[in-house]
């Protein structure tokens, strides 16, 4: 979950993720940093994101984007 | 048939009545039915065009949803190992891909010969006279079928999803031709989404007098930002941007807010008539703006015009794309010249060309969308760049956080997306001479030349704009605060309820521009 | 029950609204341009005609029924409007036999030159008058232009809307009532434009009539011979547009064949009298009130003496009617008179 928050602030510093719970329905996460973000998340998890799963339901908090993370790498 | 002519008007009382005539389980039978009707008044033979759609996408998903259902089942009675098993998804899908690259390719390309044969054949011709050849092609003088880049969208759309398994495909043929063909949507769209729209389009819905008078209302709203605003500004705005030989200077200007004011009320009112239709049988499509003017940069601007686009772009086409392999493969490349940062960088950047190329390209087939898409894109792209910077100076600057600069943000906004869309409109080059132009030579004084009056605005137009547009902005207001405007207004006294809307009509009646014009010099004689 | 019957209030109250600004913003043609008004007009009758008149500007800017009256005794009525189509003239006919059965009908025959309708104004100002009825809406349907609509013919608001930025102080003032702007149906002019020279008739690849116009032609006759009313065709004096001979052979043929009396002004010119330096206001396409009288003079006697139409003179009825609309269309052609020696032109019907 750390590595997820550090990824999360490299993107864009201002934002506390352990509360925030909006992060795609408010726009504080743009469509071109949803990408830096799954390119990232795949280089250190080792994990790839189906297309399927990019919807607001699962990337508008860091506890639903780790829970993803956690059952893709389960998956593998 | 035209959202805005008196049959319209008809074909949908009508059509309310029967639907909450009929049995439930018949409703959404009334609604193909016609919707069909719809098309064949509107459009003719060309039925033919989004029927072969709705067939092909309809078989390949469930041909789609059938391999996911047999394979499962098939490993099932297999007892594979965790590797063997996650092989034979890969094939899986491998075949299943295919499956939906021949409909996409298929469908994709009955709108690409239809819609951009006449571009490419034109440029040919263009490169044959640049080369000094003789002959040149003929240009294709077909019509493109009504609704084409909406269902099309929209259906590969839900071939995609299946893919994704998002959902399992619809069953029954008449139901998904429904999805495919819902009037409504046909003419202005909004996309949708099957998943969010299945449900309430084939459900049985009880006669409602809310939803009738609630979709009634938006539609009512609908025509007057069309009638009242958008029809009256737009000739005048046509006339000032076809010309910019003659109107330069502060009509530059004049030409781009209206251009821009046109376009919103033109297309949010046809939104609301779209989605005040569907709201009357109980169904609520995707809302397609949400106050985009009151955006504090590009991006969110985007997030807030023309939102089923948008997000069907950023979904089928951004995200595959940043993620796809020749991203990767483009990254990989770059990163050796460029360094790591660089290279994370390069699948945002190829993805937003792509998105942009195709957004601008689905808006027409000429190379001023193209040039408009991308003006967005290298925006767009700037402004990410920068983000890191605005940060900064944000924390640095605190008024920057006041009331008074998020108001100065909209305004910059509104004028951003106003400069962008001269690429629309005029020629590449005439886009930075004009905004020169403006920007250099613009006067007060120019407005009262000879050059307003050609434009066919008396103060009594003037006016009704105005009050039109003021409408627009307080109801914008009060919805950016949270309220629900129609509901509001429900709950007012019957008589004040009933006054807003009487009103409403009348207004929409009297100063709406429609018909023909009353000319006295009409009834001038003429013998000869 | 009482909310109801409040909301109820309300609604009629809006519907009075709605229909106030309807009449409001219909064109009132009480200004400049009157022939608007005819059709309507003819409802204000209360007394029989004898002879009716069908057609256009031909038809009610030559013939003056007061002096048809004043010296012969014969009652009539123009109903004519402007750029009348035959197929309208057939349903204005229906349109009169609902209230009377005329002895005579005359029916001028240049409209036969163009059955459709060319200028969409010209359509309004002959069927808005028309009051509602089955040759209304027959009439609607068959001479409407492509983009015109049944729906604003039952709801003039649909077409006269626009008119809000043009509202005028006749909008207001003629509101409930309006004024009588013709004798009978005769557009009174009293100035006076010789005739000048006229551009040589071009010769034309086809004289045949359209089809649908003999159509109406004949159901105009039959409907005249069903009801024993004598149609007779005319053709008024206008030295332009021209009345080829072509077209002259086809009317004359027709009229033959069917035993109908066909009279051409044009031909008769000399026998009516008319002079084209003092009988016609502009240049010689249509007279003026002394031309009008001199057609009268001329059809009059034609009309008693062959058509046996009555002398009724002595009705005292009739007569008191009359001698009103004697009186009126005398101070108008005065008024004019007066107005043409003095300044030169007629200032209503001038453009500013």
């Amino acid at each position: 979950m750390e590595e997820l928050i550090e990824i999360l602030e490299e993107i864009n510093p201002d934002v506390d993720y352990r509360t925030e719970k909006h992060l795609v329905k408010s726009g504080i996460l743009t469509s071109f940093e949803m990408v830096l973000l799954l390119t990232r998340i795949s280089e250190e998890f080792g994990v790839r994101i189906p297309p399927g799963k990019i919807v607001p339901e699962i990337f508008d908090s860091a506890e639903s984007i780790y829970q993803m993370i956690e059952e893709l790498e389960e998956e593998n | 048939m035209l959202l805005i002519s008196y049959g319209f008007g008809l074909f949908l009382a009508a059509l309310v009545l029967l639907y909450y005539l009929v049995p439930g389980r018949f409703q959404w039978v009334l609604l193909l039915a016609a919707s069909y009707l719809f098309y064949l008044i509107g459009g003719g033979i060309y039925i033919l065009y989004p029927m072969a759609t709705t067939v092909s996408t309809w078989l390949l998903a469930r041909r789609i949803g059938r391999i996911t259902r047999q394979s499962k089942e098939y490993m099932r009675k297999q007892e594979w190992t965790r590797q063997q098993k996650k092989e034979y998804q890969l094939q899986v899908k491998k075949t299943q891909r295919r499956w939906m690259i021949f409909g996409l390719a298929f469908n994709f390309g009955i709108l690409a010969v239809l819609k951009y044969t006449n571009f490419v054949l034109g440029n040919v011709n263009g490169l044959l006279r640049v080369f000094g050849a003789d002959g040149e092609f003929a240009l294709a003088g077909w019509l493109l079928p009504l609704g084409i880049s909406y269902y099309t969208f929209q259906s590969m759309g839900y071939l995609i999803d299946v893919y994704y398994r998002k959902y399992e495909p619809e069953k029954s043929l008449a139901r998904f031709a429904l999805f495919v063909s819902f009037f409504p949507q046909l003419t202005a769209g909004p996309i949708g989404r099957y998943d969010q729209m299945n449900e309430e389009l084939y459900a049985e819905h009880s006669f409602c007098s809310e939803n009738l008078r609630l979709g009634f209302e938006r539609m009512l709203w609908g025509y007057l930002k069309k009638l009242v605003v958008a029809d009256r500004l737009g000739p005048a705005v046509v006339t000032v941007i076809s010309a910019p030989e003659v109107y330069d200077g502060i009509y530059v200007l004049l030409g781009m807010i209206g251009y821009t004011v046109w376009m919103y009320a033109d297309f949010s009112g046809g939104i609301d008539i779209v989605l005040g239709a569907a709201e009357m049988f109980g169904i609520h499509l995707a809302e397609n703006f949400e106050r985009p003017f009151f955006s504090r940069n590009l991006g969110e601007f985007w997030r807030r015009w023309h939102i089923s686009l948008m997000t069907w772009l950023r979904e089928y086409i951004f995200y595959p794309v940043s993620m796809s392999r020749a991203a990767k493969k483009l990254s990989e490349l770059t990163g050796g010249f460029f360094g790591k940062e660089a290279a994370r960088k390069i699948p945002v950047y190829f993805g937003s060309v792509v998105v942009w190329l195709t957004a601008g390209i689905w808006h027409g087939a000429s190379w001023n969308f193209v040039a408009w898409g991308m003006a967005n894109c290298i925006v767009m792209l700037a402004s990410q760049e920068c983000a890191g910077l605005y940060r900064a100076y944000h924390k640095r600057f605190s008024f920057s956080n006041a009331k008074g600069y998020r108001y100065f943000e909209m305004i910059r906004t509104f004028f951003l997306f106003a400069c962008l869309e001269m690429f629309e409109y005029y020629s590449f080059g005439n886009v930075f001479l004009m905004f020169g132009n403006m920007v250099s030579t613009a006067r007060f004084s120019q407005l009262f030349d000879g050059r307003w009056s050609a434009l066919g605005l008396g103060r009594a137009d003037l006016l009704a704009a105005g009050v039109g547009i003021l409408l627009m902005f307080l109801v914008s207001v009060w919805q950016e605060k949270g309220r629900h405007v129609r509901r509001t207004i429900e709950e007012m006294p019957w008589l004040l309820h009933y006054g807003f809307i009487f009103g409403m009509c009348m207004m929409v009646l009297i100063v709406g521009v429609y018909g023909h014009g009353y000319d006295a010099s009409q009834f001038i004689y003429n013998q000869f | 029950m009482k909310r109801l019957g409040a909301r109820l209030l309300v609604v009629a109250v809006s519907l009075l609204i709605l229909w106030a600004a309807q009449r409001l913003l219909e064109p009132k043609y009480m200004g400049r341009v009157v022939e608007g008004a005819f059709i309507g007009e003819y409802y204000q009758e209360h007394t029989a005609h004898d002879v009716i008149f069908l057609g256009d500007c031909e038809v009610y800017e030559n013939i003056s029924p007061v002096v048809l009256w004043r010296e012969y005794g014969i009652t009539s009525y123009i109903r004519g409007s402007a750029q009348q189509l035959i197929a309208q003239s057939y349903y204005l006919l229906e349109d009169v036999l609902r209230e009377e059965v005329p002895d005579v009908v005359v029916f001028n025959v240049s409209a036969m030159q163009q059955y459709d309708q060319e200028n969409e104004s010209y359509n309004r100002m002959t069927l808005d008058g028309m009051r509602w009825s089955p040759a209304k809406w027959k009439a609607i349907e068959e001479t409407r232009v492509s983009d015109e609509h049944m729906v604003e013919y039952v709801f003039p608001i649909l077409r006269y809307h626009s008119r809000w930025q043009e509202l005028e102080d006749d909008d207001f003032t003629y509101f409930w009532n309006r004024r009588q702007v013709s004798h009978n149906g005769y557009y009174m002019r009293a100035d006076v434009r010789p005739a000048g020279d006229f551009p040589t008739a071009r010769r034309r690849a086809d004289y045949s009539f359209d089809e649908r116009a003999w159509g109406y032609l004949e159901k105009m006759r039959s409907l005249c011979e069903k009801n024993g009313i004598t149609m007779i065709l005319m053709k008024a004096p206008s030295l332009y547009p021209v009345w080829y001979d072509e077209w002259d052979r086809q009317i004359a043929d027709y009229a033959d064949e069917h035993g109908l009396a066909y009279i051409n002004c044009i031909q008769a010119v000399d026998e009516i009298g008319i002079d084209f330096s003092q009988d016609t206001y502009d240049g010689g396409m249509h007279m003026n009130v002394y031309g009008a009288e001199k057609m009268s003079r001329y059809l009059g006697p034609m009309l008693q003496n062959v058509y046996g139409v009555k002398d009724r003179r002595e009705d005292p009825e009739l007569a008191a009617v009359w001698e009103e609309k004697c009186s009126y269309y005398d101070v108008c052609k005065a008024e004019q008179e007066n107005e043409f020696a003095e300044t030169g032109y007629l200032s209503q019907f001038s453009e500013e």
